[in-house]
């Protein structure tokens, strides 16, 4: 679960960076790395807090 | 008398100068030798005068006598003049930039303040003297590599003189592009680094660095293993902060966003919003992940309890501390007071105090809409907030602007606390994260928003001609950079903290036993407590709401 998390937040970046040369719009860069952002969050919020919220302490 | 005569030697000198060089420039290189042309008719004052009258208003002091001379026999010659007119902006950006590095250090004992004042008394030796030695610990990491791979390839940088030792960067090129990595000049400020300018240059990055560690230990204090702290901070210092701080400000890849994808003027981030508040929040949410929260932070059902620090008087001295180091922080950033735009310095630290203000503001009014009182611990946060988010922006920004941005900000750190505590469970027992961390990325995003393209430091910004400008005054591509960088600092920088600090949980172990965190770290993790005359309570977990399901978490951690 932690692996996939890691993976999550590091792909964010990558889309976000992949955008510069998948377009030469401004506006498409811009939506790509924005993407890249929420799955990057989403990726250390959603899927890594996740797991350390399942095991946390006070649903013991 | 002889203070005029002077003003009208010095005068003619330099007619004749700007003569010369102006309107005879087709023979300037034929006729004038400024090493051989030596000035004459310059009355100054005689040393013997001054022995016997003294100088009570300060006329005779600071004339050509004080000129240094190449050759004493030959006289004072317009090289002379000119080698000494250099000096002189290097010598004022070396003493601006020094200054506002001390500024900086002296946001450690803000810092350690603050963070102490919002922890229990039980724990005050050990946040203490966490914030205490983040500035060895990093100081010796940032030393030994860190400095090297920040700025080892960062030259020229003209305000101190160039700097051209840390001329060397390890670039690898992909899908057709440079991609500026890390630098590798400055390892133990060894051989041609052992230089005056770039001793200036690190230590006014190593107090900036010595910041973002400082941010970790508040996000985890009150259960974090002292032994664990000690390794992770030097991660920190040696690595992870210093490949930002390249990609940034050592010339690295980010910068170049401009250069090699049209992208405005690259990443441009002034004093570091991204560089040390957004790296320091995220390493700060990593670890506090990974260490889980206080014992009775979190009832049985999930809802939080408020844990409330033992002293609010250190919490508001500690942020007035630290507004009075930003003055080093952001208006330092400059490198210097003369040459290349370096006098916006009125105009950065104004936005600086003026974003902080409007900031606490803000966060004071909505906790008093919001909750029926005016709270001060968020009002310093608030305060903190805005000086966060202008901290990227700062040199690029109007006041107006400014005043936006530490608005926002306020608002920010409010919502920020509340979703960390009801939202994402991470105990954050100062709201470093949502200062720092949210914040930070707030104030790298304003830069490509609110950047007014007035500001004009030598002509260009990171190799690219021109002001840096957002989108609100014309440049989409600006705010893409801006989004990059933000996208850098959750997936790279965040992972990096993730995986260094999983590998610190897995040797050193990262939190303390249940028994400690209940008895206080004071004695077990330090030896000593920070108040031996005072009665502590052992266990003073929070609130009579939810008791017993605190007391079965303590029980959990005792198990």
């Amino acid at each position: 679960m932690r692996l996939i998390g890691v993976l999550c937040v590091l792909g964010g970046w990558a889309l976000a960076v992949a955008g510069l040369f998948i377009t030469s719009s401004t506006g498409g860069r811009m939506l790509i790395a924005c993407l890249g952002i929420g799955v990057s969050l989403y990726g250390s919020l959603g899927v890594l807090n996740g797991y350390y919220l399942e095991r946390a302490i006070w649903k013991k | 008398m002889t203070g005029h005569m002077r003003t009208t030697g010095l005068l003619i000198a330099a007619l004749g100068l700007i003569g010369v060089l102006g309107f005879a420039a087709p023979i300037r290189a034929a006729e004038l030798n400024a090493a051989d042309t030596v000035l004459t008719g310059i009355s100054t004052p005689k040393a013997e005068d001054i022995a016997a009258k003294g100088d009570p208003g300060a006329e005779l002091y600071g004339t050509a006598n004080d000129v240094t001379m190449a050759d004493a026999k030959k006289g004072l010659t317009l090289a002379d003049l000119a080698n000494q007119a250099g000096q002189n902006k290097v010598a004022i950006n070396f003493v601006w930039t020094l200054i506002a590095g001390f500024l900086v250090m002296f946001m450690q004992a803000g810092f350690a303040i603050v963070e102490t004042g919002l922890c229990r008394a039980k724990n005050a030796n050990h946040t203490m003297m966490m914030n205490f030695m983040v500035y060895g610990l990093g100081l010796f990491a940032y030393w030994v590599c860190g400095f090297a791979i920040q700025m080892g390839g960062s030259a020229p940088i003209a305000n101190l003189g160039g700097v051209y030792p840390v001329n060397s960067e390890y670039v690898v090129n992909f899908l057709g592009k440079p991609w500026a990595l890390f630098g590798t000049k400055g390892f133990f400020l060894s051989g041609a680094t052992y230089d005056v300018g770039v001793m200036v240059l690190f230590l006014f990055q190593m107090v900036f660095m010595d910041t973002t560690t400082t941010i970790v230990t508040g996000s985890c204090a009150e259960r974090w293993k002292y032994s664990a702290f000690a390794v992770s901070t030097i991660f920190l210092g040696a690595l992870i902060y210093p490949l930002f701080g390249n990609w940034a400000w050592g010339c690295g890849w980010l910068s170049q966003l401009g250069v090699n994808f049209g992208l405005g003027h690259g990443y441009c981030d002034f004093a570091g919003s991204g560089v040390v508040h957004a790296v320091g929040g995220l390493t700060a949410m990593a670890v506090a992940m990974q260490l889980g929260p206080r014992i009775g932070k979190y009832n049985r059902d999930g809802s939080p309890n408020a844990i409330p620090g033992h002293d609010l008087s250190y919490v508001m001295l500690g942020c007035f501390i630290l507004a009075f180091g930003w003055f080093g922080f952001n208006p330092g950033s400059t490198l210097g007071a003369s040459g290349n735009g370096a006098l916006r310095i009125g105009s950065i630290a104004v936005n600086t105090m003026l974003a902080g203000c409007t900031g606490s503001f803000a966060a004071l009014l909505y906790m008093w809409i919001r909750y029926g009182k005016p709270d001060a611990s968020m009002a310093g946060n608030g305060l903190l907030a805005g000086l966060v988010a202008i901290t990227a922006p700062s040199g690029f920004v109007n006041t107006l602007s400014a005043a936006i941005i530490g608005w926002v900000a306020g608002i920010l750190v409010c919502l920020g606390v509340e979703f960390f505590d009801r939202a994402a469970k991470i105990d954050d027992p100062v709201g470093a994260m949502s200062v720092h961390g949210i914040n930070g990325l707030w104030g790298v995003l304003s830069v490509g928003l609110f950047a007014d393209g007035r500001s004009n430091y030598g002509g260009s910004w990171n190799g690219v001609s021109g002001s840096v400008t957002g989108l609100f005054y014309g440049d989409a591509g600006q705010l893409v950079a801006q989004l990059i960088g933000i996208a850098t600092l959750v997936g790279v920088i965040f992972t990096m903290s993730y995986l260094v600090n999983w590998l610190v949980d897995l040797v050193v172990g990262q939190r303390v036993a249940a028994k400690v965190e209940l008895n206080g770290l004071d004695i077990p993790e330090m030896g000593a407590l920070c108040y031996p005359d005072f009665q502590l309570k052992a266990s003073d977990y929070p609130v009579a709401a939810g008791g017993s399901s605190v007391a079965s978490s303590a029980a959990a951690y005792k198990g």
